[in-house]
C-alpha cells in the first residue's frame, strides 16, 4: 500500500448525499399514495359507514 | 446546531406528513362524520332481555320520516331478527345487544362493526342507499358454534318495503 493515496476532506455542506435523498422522496410519495388510497377508498368508501 | 439542507427538506416533509394525516382524520370526522361507537346505547339488563321493550321482540321499527331503528339481539348463535331487513335511501340505527357472552356485529365488507357486550347496548347509525344484500358476522369468540353465527342485512327498495314484503319470506 501506497501512503499517496489522494485524500480530499470537504465540509458539511459540500457533501450532497442526492441517492439517500432520492429514495427519501420515493418512499415519501408511497407513503402519500397509499394514506390516500388508504383513508379515501379503502375506509370511507366502504360504506356502509358508521355515522351516529 | 448545524443541519445540513438536505436534512431540512425530510425534517419539513416528515411534519408535513403527519399534519396530513391529521387533517384527513379531521376531515372524516367533521365534513363525512364519521362517529366512533360509544357508551351512547346505555345499559341494560342482560338476564331481563325478554321484558325489555326494545329487545323483547327483536325487530325494525320506523322511528322517523326516513329513519329505522333495528333492534338486535346477538345470541349464541344467532342473530334476532334475521334477516334484518331496511329500505333502501334510508337511516338505520342499529341498538345491539347480547343475553350471554361477547359477540361481534359486523356488516361484512363495511366499516359498520362493533362489539356487543352483554348488559351494554351497542348503538351505530348508518345511511343505507342502493338495494341489496349484506351478511352479518360474528367477530368474536362466542362458542363452539361461534363460526356459524351469521344474519342478513337485506335492503329492500322503498316500494317493496312499504308493502311489508320481505325477498325470501
Amino acid at each position: 500500500m501506497s501512503d499517496e493515496q489522494p485524500a480530499t476532506e470537504i465540509g458539511h455542506e459540500e457533501f450532497d448525499p442526492n441517492g439517500t435523498l432520492a429514495l427519501i422522496l420515493i418512499y415519501f410519495a408511497i407513503l402519500v399514495v397509499m394514506w390516500v388510497f388508504m383513508y379515501f377508498v379503502e375506509f370511507l368508501g366502504n360504506e356502509l359507514t358508521v355515522i351516529g | 446546531m448545524d443541519i445540513h439542507s438536505y436534512e431540512k427538506i425530510w425534517l419539513v416533509l416528515a411534519v408535513l406528513l403527519i399534519a396530513g394525516f391529521v387533517s384527513t382524520v379531521t376531515y372524516g370526522a367533521t365534513a363525512v362524520g364519521v362517529q366512533m361507537i360509544d357508551d351512547d346505547g346505555g345499559t341494560i339488563d342482560a338476564n331481563a332481555l325478554d321484558e325489555d321493550p326494545r329487545f323483547g321482540n327483536p325487530r325494525v321499527e320506523q322511528v322517523g320520516e326516513n329513519h329505522y331503528a333495528a333492534y338486535v339481539v346477538a345470541q349464541q348463535f344467532i342473530f334476532r331478527p334475521d334477516p334484518i331487513t331496511v329500505p333502501a335511501n334510508s337511516t338505520v340505527t342499529f341498538y345491539v345487544t347480547s343475553p350471554d357472552v361477547i359477540h361481534g356485529f359486523e356488516v361484512v365488507g363495511t366499516n359498520a362493526n362493533t362489539m356487543v357486550v352483554p348488559g351494554q347496548v351497542s348503538k351505530l347509525t348508518v345511511t343505507v342507499e342502493e338495494p341489496r344484500e349484506y351478511g352479518i358476522l360474528c367477530n368474536e369468540y362466542c362458542g363452539n358454534g361461534h363460526h356459524t353465527m351469521e344474519g342478513k342485512l337485506i335492503v329492500q327498495p322503498e316500494d317493496e318495503y312499504a308493502q311489508g314484503g320481505s325477498t325470501d319470506g
